[in-house]
């Protein structure tokens, strides 16, 4: 009878147990869905920003970015595991357990119940984990069989697919192993024969362009150039003087200096030089002929400007004092009396 | 008396169109800027034009890119307003019943190098046999670096070459330039045995290395990508995408930035360099060389006399009989060989 009634108890006992767990378990599902920050009460102290001075709210303002960007980078990290609102709840749990068991510290009885609430708290965590993983693979699996209902005939799944095409890749990269080899090889050749475009660098300077203060003048060109052009009719070494010269002129007219070595051009360009400095003398010496004229004149009329002046004020002066005589009747000064002529 | 009109019989016309007063000295090196005309004296058929408008903008920025030269203009005429307008070079070419010819000169005096074209493709066919020709739009902004390969420093007609090339192109102050500026390239190839000289025109495109095709895709243009096939989103990234064949070759071809280049190259990190054909594609030969500006006592001659004098014209051109000019047509295997190998 005992037996019996152990049984149905023990049974009543065990559904009992599942009927728990499956309950806990829709709890807990309910609780995942749920991010942390809604769920759980935000336990850190929020800096009284108003408060503070303008740097300690820089610096505060700092550490809530960095805190930020720390916190995204984690939870998007596949290494570091993912904590769900339940893990982060059990935490919580567990850390006030521990301050508890920390304040009532000899305390057998109340020592061994946080033990087994632990081992429990451990146990439900991973089946909790291990049934997300389950879920997962589950859900997966779902969609696949989705796929391939819908298709009909033995379509490759998507991870079927992958591992046929890996071994066309490692043969690929064999064959472009061995060109790059050669390619290597190749380029080692080429790149000793090569010349590139001018590049300008500080110190030094292409060719002879920098030395410009042994500029001749044109009159000594000329010599030169004459000089030059009789080497070049020399019988016996003349030949290969002018194709040397030849050679040397085109390079480095090429590259942009000037090579002066026509006598024609030469003497055109004296005899133009000649030209434009008498002209300019010229110009010049009428430039200052014709300052000075300017300036004789303005003086002449300066000097006339003044003349006249001083003959008018004395003419001025002279009417004034003649027309304090000006009396009707007696017009001019005296002139002596009617009889007096003897 | 009868209204005179503007009688331009004795006078002659040059009408250079120059768009923008450009600065003759550099304004940080302080060198002269070299410029240039591209131009004809004769007549050109249409596909010769086409060729003489990409090498125009093959020397952009400094050179005159709808310059119009009438019938009258002598070589006399270009070389009176080269003087003011500080233009150092003259690229002209003549086209006869025998050959193409292009004559790079050196205004005043100048040295001028002939060279005979045997092959060339204009620009358009180029862009036409790539899947995705390139031209970004500040692409001619900037002068183009030249690379000169083969050419040696033992025989005196590919140095005088070398040089003449190297000064046609602005020199690049490394402290100030930047590389932004740098986008596009000339290669000119002189090959021993057949002394060809093959010409080409590049832009460079700098892709960083190290970071798979999708996501480089993904940054440059931001489309949502496809995550069909995937079960999260970190499959994406971590996955090893499969490399294009051309990543592997260019081991060689990294560099390390000095600066950041846009927004998805960063300074000091590795990028690819990436060439992309445009522009003519020539095979020229290096046939003379004349002291004077095509006058003056020929100093070098390919396949003939080097001669004091100046021969004819005429004369010359048979000595060069048996090569063939040649059109686009022919230009069909050279084009499918280069195609860019980008997948």
């Amino acid at each position: 009878m005992a037996k019996k009634k152990e049984k149905v108890v023990d049974s009543g006992l065990d559904t009992i147990k599942s009927t728990v767990h499956h309950h806990s378990e829709f709890f807990d599902t309910l609780v995942e869905l749920i991010p942390a920050r809604f769920y759980l009460p935000d336990e850190t102290e929020r800096k009284w920003f108003p408060g503070l001075s303008k740097a300690q709210k820089a610096r505060a303002k700092r550490k809530t970015t960095e805190n930020l960007k720390k916190a995204r980078r984690d939870r998007l990290d596949p290494e570091k595991s993912a904590l769900t609102t339940l893990d982060l709840l059990k935490q919580k749990i567990e850390k006030e357990k521990k301050k508890l068991s920390n304040v009532v510290a000899e305390d057998d009885d109340d020592d061994d119940d946080d033990e087994s609430e632990e081992e429990t708290d451990g146990r439900k965590a991973k089946s909790d984990s291990v049934t997300y993983e389950e879920l997962r693979q589950r859900l997966h699996r779902k969609i696949d069989e989705l796929k391939g209902g819908r298709g009909g005939s033995e379509r490759p799944r998507s991870h079927e697919k992958r591992k046929k095409i890996v071994p066309n890749k490692r043969k690929r990269e064999k064959t472009v192993e061995e060109e790059e080899d050669k390619a290597k090889l190749d380029v080692e050749e080429a790149a000793k024969d090569l010349t590139y475009g001018y590049v300008k660098i500080d110190d030094d300077e292409e060719h002879g362009k920098g030395s410009k203060k042994r500029r001749l003048s044109k009159s000594r060109e000329l010599e030169r150039a004459l000089k030059l052009e009789a080497a070049k009719k020399d019988p016996e070494k003349g030949e290969v003087i002018a194709k040397k010269h030849s050679w040397q002129a085109a390079t480095s007219r090429a590259a942009g200096i000037k090579v002066h070595d026509d006598p024609k051009l030469l003497k055109q360009s004296i005899h133009k030089e000649k030209k434009r400095q008498e002209k300019n003398a010229e110009k010049w010496k009428e430039r200052v002929e014709g300052q000075q004229k300017v300036r004789v004149e303005k003086q002449q009329k300066r000097s006339g400007n003044i003349a006249e002046r001083i003959e008018q004020n004395k003419q001025r002066k002279i009417a004034k004092r003649e027309k304090k005589l000006m009396r009707p009747g007696f017009e001019g000064r005296k002139e002596g009396v009617i009889n007096d002529g003897k | 008396m009868g209204r005179f009109k503007n009688n331009k019989k004795g006078r002659v016309n040059v009408k250079p169109i120059a768009k923008n007063n450009q600065a003759n000295v550099d304004h940080v090196t302080g060198d002269k800027i070299p410029k240039s005309f591209v131009f004809s004296r004769t007549k050109l058929p249409g596909s010769v034009k086409q060729l003489q408008m990409d090498l125009r903008k093959l020397m952009l920025p400094y050179t005159a890119l709808s310059l119009k030269e009438k019938k009258r203009n002598t070589l006399r005429d270009f070389l009176n307003v080269s003087g003011p307008m500080g233009v150092t070079h003259f690229l002209m070419l003549k086209k006869t019943a025998s050959a193409l010819s292009l004559r790079v000169a050196r205004t005043p005096q100048g040295p001028t190098l002939t060279f005979k074209i045997h092959q060339y493709s204009l620009a358009s066919d180029i862009a036409q046999s790539q899947t995705r020709p390139r031209c970004p739009p500040d692409l001619f902004k900037n002068p183009p670096l030249i690379v000169l390969s083969g050419f040696g420093t033992q025989e005196l007609h590919l140095k005088l070459a070398t040089i003449m090339f190297q000064n046609i192109f602005p020199a690049i102050d490394i402290n100030t330039v930047k590389l932004s500026t740098c986008q596009r390239l000339v290669l000119l190839n002189y090959n021993k045995d057949t002394k060809l000289i093959d010409f080409r025109h590049y832009s460079i495109r700098l892709q960083p290395v190290g970071v798979s095709r999708k996501l480089r895709n993904f940054v440059q243009t931001h489309k949502a990508p496809d995550l069909r096939n995937l079960q999260d989103v970190s499959d994406f990234i971590t996955k090893a995408g499969y490399g294009s064949e051309s990543e592997g070759d260019e081991e060689a071809a990294t560099v390390t930035l000095s600066s950041d280049l846009g927004r998805v190259n960063k300074g000091s990190t590795k990028s690819a360099v990436k060439l992309q054909e445009i522009g003519p594609r020539m095979t020229m030969q290096l046939v003379r060389v004349e002291e004077g500006l095509c006058s003056g006592g020929i100093i070098f001659s390919e396949d003939g006399n080097v001669d004091g004098k100046n021969k004819q014209d005429g004369d010359e051109e048979d000595d060069a009989a048996g090569e063939e000019e040649s059109e686009e047509g022919e230009e069909g295997s050279e084009e499918d060989m280069d195609e860019d190998a980008e997948d």
